[in-house]
């Protein structure tokens, strides 16, 4: 209770700062409208800061940053030990160091999180990046590396993802969780060739109890432990691509091996028996986009092997699957852009999966769909976004809408606000389990 | 005496004719604008900055390099844009394949994410970053997609009437282009609507000759319904650096070349 008083102090702070800073600037521009009427010609008072001073291009050394607050609450109770779905303020610091070599990177946050009462100390990001091998970019550390052509479904696009920061209505920056590897990004006679090499696995930041509940098919209820007993694997991960734009029409191959990036195997013998798993995972795929229509359309194929249960028998390791994704993208009128998405899941050896399922029915379609459709509307030269994201699955009957609405004040003030709505016919499905976990969000964010 | 006058009209009867012969089609200055705005040099590098005011006097900024290469004059072009303030923009790169005889290639890099984003062909005539420029107006609009007609033509400048050829693709019914005579830079362009209102105004506000190229170092877009507008200026403005053709690739949108911007 203390803490939220805290919270809800700053958050006043930050409201009437910012308030304030609104008013300045009217000031300012009626002042400056003034000073136009009476010296046109100069305008010197529009740009108030001297561009000459201000050379930051001199120097190497670059640092830019933000403080954020953020809140939600489930629109229900929920079985989580908290009904708070955010509740945080996040200081991210980032510095860069640039020179003709290369660079030096790096973004820490640091978070104070009332939702798990813990302060985290982040490193989002820490690399180092050298171009001296001819048409070579090399980058050592953590990073964040995203490819793929989906628009929140992802197929090829094996890199760790936050689900947690995602659900709770965090910035779209952190669904890609950061990844320590290095990574080969070679250009030759227009193709790109990129390697990523993860020395250790990197799970996704999935669902674990911590913040949001899931179904349990052992308890057949929703539930959110407070230990979500998982044993992970160090093991090696590798990615690749090879990417190519021809006419205008980008096309692309991609492989991965390593594991599954949530935990869907469970270890029956040993001493972590009756603990989740990250089943290993090889796959291989290929997208293209290309403008279409005065729009933009993607496609993209995805084949996982799941090797350690390859004929599909085993009901404790996932199956593999078969992913397909069509989209198109397109303005629909002066500022309102519209993109759809089609996305089919086909479980492989689904007879076998069937067969050996505990629960046959409770099992996945065979050919899982995903329906999704994106608005966005942008006005006040783009400084108000409405935004509306739903995903739609015939196959599980259930949906996830995400709709948001962001004002950014001016360069350095920003608020949005935004819900996470799920929907669905059972308990069980993808995004029908997450009904509880329905959550409405405020955030409001200073820029330095 | 008689003689003499036949024999100079009979001179100066070609000399006339060669006059009439130099006065510019609406083609050559409308080519001529094209290269002067758009073609300078056979590649270019600058500094740009803009400042962004709503119409309660609201203000953004944002500052960005440019790094420009021709194909051809008049055809294909490769641009760079390479953000560096403010915080939420910073290291976002935009990267332009411009093309004549087909839609442009547009692609934005979102470095917090690592997401190569490519923008429809669609969204030309939409806000650039939230400016009052539009993607078209960073890039050049090609001029294939209107009619001009010459409706004027005074000491300094050509004036010009310009109809959208597919009036469904664009937000104004025609333009106005002032185009000075000497230089061939469009100094002022106003938009109408259907009803013959102004609706938009781009007003050059300084020039300067940099390595025996006009260029605009100062211009600015307003929006006449709410007297909204975005002030633009360059420095640093630089021609012909010999930029190789690899750095306009994907590469550069991850990694921006540093050597080429300072």
């Amino acid at each position: 209770m203390k803490v939220l008083n805290q919270y809800s102090a700053l958050a006043l702070l930050l409201l009437s700062q910012s308030i304030a800073n609104a008013e300045s600037g009217i000031n300012q521009a009626t002042a400056s409208m003034f000073s136009q009427q009476e010296q046109q010609s100069t305008q010197d008072d529009l740009w108030g800061d001297d561009w000459e001073e201000e050379d930051e291009t001199l120097s190497p050394w670059q640092s830019s940053g933000f403080v954020e607050l953020g809140y939600g609450r489930f629109s229900q109770n929920n079985v989580t030990p908290s009904q708070q779905s955010m509740a945080e303020i996040r200081t991210q610091l980032a510095l860069k160091y640039v020179a003709d070599w290369g660079n030096i990177n790096s973004k820490t946050d640091l978070l104070v999180d009332d939702v798990t009462a813990q302060t985290e100390f982040d490193i989002r990001e820490l690399n180092l990046t050298l171009n001296v091998i001819p048409d070579t970019d090399v980058t050592i550390g953590r990073q964040v590396i995203t490819w793929g052509t989906g628009d929140y479904l992802f197929l090829n696009d094996l890199f760790a993802k936050d689900w947690q920061s995602f659900f709770a209505g965090r910035e779209d920056a952190y669904l890609k969780a950061p990844n320590d590897a290095l990574r080969i990004l070679h250009y030759q006679n227009g193709i790109t060739f990129d390697l990523v090499y993860a020395p250790e696995f990197t799970a996704d930041n999935y669902l674990n109890g911590e913040r949001f509940s899931f179904y349990s098919p052992m308890t057949k209820s929703i539930i959110a432990p407070r230990n979500f007993p998982v044993t992970t694997t160090d093991k090696e991960q590798f990615s690749a691509r090879i990417k190519t734009t021809i006419n205008s029409i980008e096309y692309a191959l991609y492989g991965y091996k390593g594991f599954w990036t949530t935990p869907t195997g469970q270890l029956t013998e040993g001493v972590n028996a009756g603990k989740s798993y990250f089943p290993s995972l090889i796959s291989y795929g290929a997208s293209i986009r290309m403008p279409f229509m005065g729009g933009l359309f993607n496609a993209e194929f995805a084949s996982y092997n799941s090797t350690e249960d390859s004929r599909g028998t085993i009901p404790t390791i996932a199956n593999g699957q078969l992913r397909f994704l069509l989209g198109y993208e397109q303005e629909l009128f002066t500022n309102f852009t519209g993109a759809f998405q089609f996305y089919l899941e086909k479980t492989k050896d689904y007879n076998a999966f069937k067969a050996s399922a505990p629960m046959p029915d409770l099992i996945v379609d065979e050919h899982r769909q995903v329906l999704t459709a994106r608005f966005t509307h942008l006005a006040y030269q783009q400084r108000l976004t409405t935004s509306l994201f739903a995903f739609y699955s015939p196959t599980d009957k259930d949906a996830y809408i995400k709709p948001s609405i962001t004002y950014r004040v001016n360069d350095q003030w920003q608020y949005s606000a935004g819900a996470n709505i799920f929907l669905g016919d059972k308990q069980h499905t993808f995004f029908g389990q997450h009904q509880d976990n329905s959550n409405i969000w405020l955030r409001a964010r200073f820029n330095y | 005496m008689n003689f003499i006058t036949k024999y100079t009209t009979l001179l100066l009867l070609p000399i006339s004719a060669l006059v009439s012969a130099e006065a510019l089609t609406v083609e050559q200055i409308i080519s001529k604008a094209n290269i002067a705005s758009y073609y300078a040099g056979d590649d270019g590098r600058a500094e740009a900055r803009m400042m962004i005011v709503d119409q309660n006097g609201n203000k953004q900024m944002r500052q960005f390099s440019i790094l420009r290469k021709d194909i051809e004059d008049e055809g294909q072009q490769k641009m760079l844009v390479i953000f560096s303030r403010p915080t939420d923009v910073k290291g976002t790169v935009f990267s332009v394949e411009k093309h004549i005889k087909q839609d442009d290639n547009r692609w934005l890099y979102l470095p917090a994410l690592d997401l190569v984003k490519r923008i429809s062909a669609g969204d030309k005539r939409t806000s650039f970053v939230g400016s009052h420029f539009y993607y078209e107006d960073v890039s050049g609009r090609n001029p294939n997609e209107d009619n001009f007609t010459l409706s004027e033509t005074t000491d300094k400048l050509y004036i010009l009437d310009a109809t959208p050829k597919d009036p469904t693709s664009v937000e104004f019914a025609h333009y106005q282009v002032k185009i000075d005579k000497t230089t061939f830079i469009p100094l002022e362009a106003t938009y109408f609507d259907q009803n013959n209102k102004a609706i938009r105004k781009m007003t050059v506000k300084k020039t300067q000759s940099i390595q025996g190229y006009e260029t605009v170092v100062h211009s600015r877009i307003e929006q006449l319904s709410d007297g909204s507008f975005t002030e633009m200026q360059f420095r640093n403005v630089e021609y012909n650096l010999q930029l190789p053709a690899q750095i306009f690739t994907e590469r550069s949108l991850r990694n921006p070349p540093i050597k080429w911007l300072k």
